[in-house]
């Protein structure tokens, strides 16, 4: 099974939270589109993955954003969020005969439609969390749901770029023989 | 008990995401008091080192901002102590008899220490926007103190570790500066509603007064954090609303928040004697 949480993700994790913090912080399209692309970390874990260990990594990534930005709690609870919904997404976007064992959150393996139906979804609860949380009161919803729209469109795009880069198909059938 | 035991196992999953959801919740309520203390933040130390490192790197690529933004405060500087040379030398008062004033008057001291830190993080775009420096408990910084920048107010010290400190920067929603207009003396309030990090509003300022564009906003000296007559801004539009009882008045900020490097964190050496007077006499200090 590839469904261990390996040295893998750990190094994922530590490079998705240094992107984030030491990159994206910077990069700010028009101060509406934001990128939280640390999400990628949960968003890529293996699909068979715990719930309660999925939900404790999520609080554990927004946690650690939090401290780097001063925003104690807001990423925590968008990430625990999406950690609770991502296997509900998964669900429903079972493909006809069910998840193979060698199935992961791969563009190449699972298909554009597919990977792009899954990102946007979490994407968007979660950008939607954040930017709520952080503003609380709904008098500028308008400008909100534009930052929310806007971050969600950018942070998805990296996700793909950072697929086709990195993820390479074949690497996944060779873990798993 | 069993079935107790086994309907919490079936929703497991959803009960720790409810608790961790309330965790949450308590520790974003919990951060957001004004002075609330907090360990996890970025005046921690293992974060502190990592934004340190990070303001390392691209501290380099500002270098000329930064140098020219100091000789311009040394230039200035400069200037207002030959003022100083120049009236001592055609004033004789320190000369005459001490009958005039005692030298030991405690008026003529400032109550005034200033701290300087190197900004290590800062964010302008955000709702709530912080700045972590690189002073600490160590330096002298405590929390409560205010943070001002060459060109002018910037904010207030949130919370110190030994060697770092969180600054409430001017642009977060629950940030209020008291500030006067400095031409009419009349005070009022800066208050950032978001958006552009250059521009606030100034509230509660009545009606009978005449403020008018360009006029220079500074700080009114009335708490203990902000000396008197710091810059916060410049007055850009002045509008009189139908049913409002105060002006509209938009601020241009004088700090450019986005160009910080280097500021001063304001030690006040007579706070405690100022607040604990006004304590006793009964007056509630507002956390402005």
């Amino acid at each position: 099974m590839n469904s261990s949480f390996g040295i893998r993700n750990i190094l994922q994790f530590i490079l998705f939270v240094a992107l984030q913090i030491l990159l994206m912080d910077n990069l700010v399209l028009f101060s509406t589109g934001f990128c939280f692309i640390y999400i990628a970390f949960l968003l890529f874990l293996p699909i068979d993955m715990n719930r309660v260990w999925l939900l404790f990594l999520g609080f554990l990534t927004g946690f650690t954003v939090d401290m780097f930005y001063d925003t104690m709690g807001i990423h925590a609870a968008a990430s625990v969020l999406l950690a609770f919904l991502r296997p509900h997404v998964l669900n429903l976007l079972t493909p006809r005969d069910g998840y193979d064992a060698s199935d992961s959150v791969n563009i190449r393996v699972m298909g554009w439609r597919w990977f792009l139906a899954y990102c946007f979804t979490l994407t968007l609860f979660h950008h939607a969390a954040v930017f709520f949380l952080e503003t609380i009161n709904f008098q500028t919803a308008l400008y909100t749901l534009g930052k929310i729209l806007a971050s969600t469109l950018f942070t998805t795009t990296v996700m793909v770029i950072l697929q086709l880069l990195f993820f390479s198909p074949k690497r996944e059938r060779i873990d798993y023989r | 008990m069993r079935n107790l035991f086994a309907f919490i196992y079936r929703f497991r999953a959803f009960l720790i995401f409810v608790l961790l959801e309330i965790l949450c919740v308590y520790l974003i309520v919990r951060y957001n008091t004004y002075q609330g203390a907090a360990f996890f933040n970025s005046a921690n130390n293992y974060v502190g080192q990592v934004l340190e490192y990070q303001s390392g790197v691209t501290d380099y690529f500002r270098l000329t901002s930064v140098n020219n933004s100091l000789a311009h405060e040394n230039a200035e500087l400069r200037k207002e102590l030959m003022r100083y040379r120049t009236q001592q030398l055609s004033d004789s008062t320190n000369l005459l008899d001490s009958t005039f004033y005692a030298t030991t008057d405690t008026s003529r001291t400032a109550p005034y220490i200033l701290h300087a830190g190197r900004v290590i993080n800062n964010s302008v775009r955000r709702m709530n926007n912080y700045l972590t420096l690189s002073v600490g408990a160590a330096d002298g910084v405590r929390p409560g103190m205010g943070v001002i920048s060459p060109d002018g107010v910037v904010g207030r010290v949130k919370t110190v570790s030994r060697d770092y400190a969180t600054v409430t920067s001017v642009l977060h929603s629950q940030m209020l500066v008291s500030a006067k207009i400095k031409s009419s003396d009349t005070f009022g309030t800066i208050k950032w509603t978001g958006g552009d990090y250059r521009r606030a509003m100034l509230d509660y300022i009545p009606l009978h007064v005449n403020p008018a564009e360009g006029d220079t906003v500074v700080t009114s000296g009335f708490n203990t954090v902000f000396p008197e007559g710091i810059l916060v801004g410049t007055i850009t539009s002045v509008e009189k609303e139908q049913d409002k009882s105060f002006y509209t008045i938009e601020v241009q900020l004088a700090v450019d928040f986005a160009q910080l490097s280097y500021v001063y964190v304001v030690e006040n050496t007579r706070k405690e004697e100022r607040e604990n007077l006004e304590l006793e006499a009964g007056i509630i200090i507002d956390e402005q």
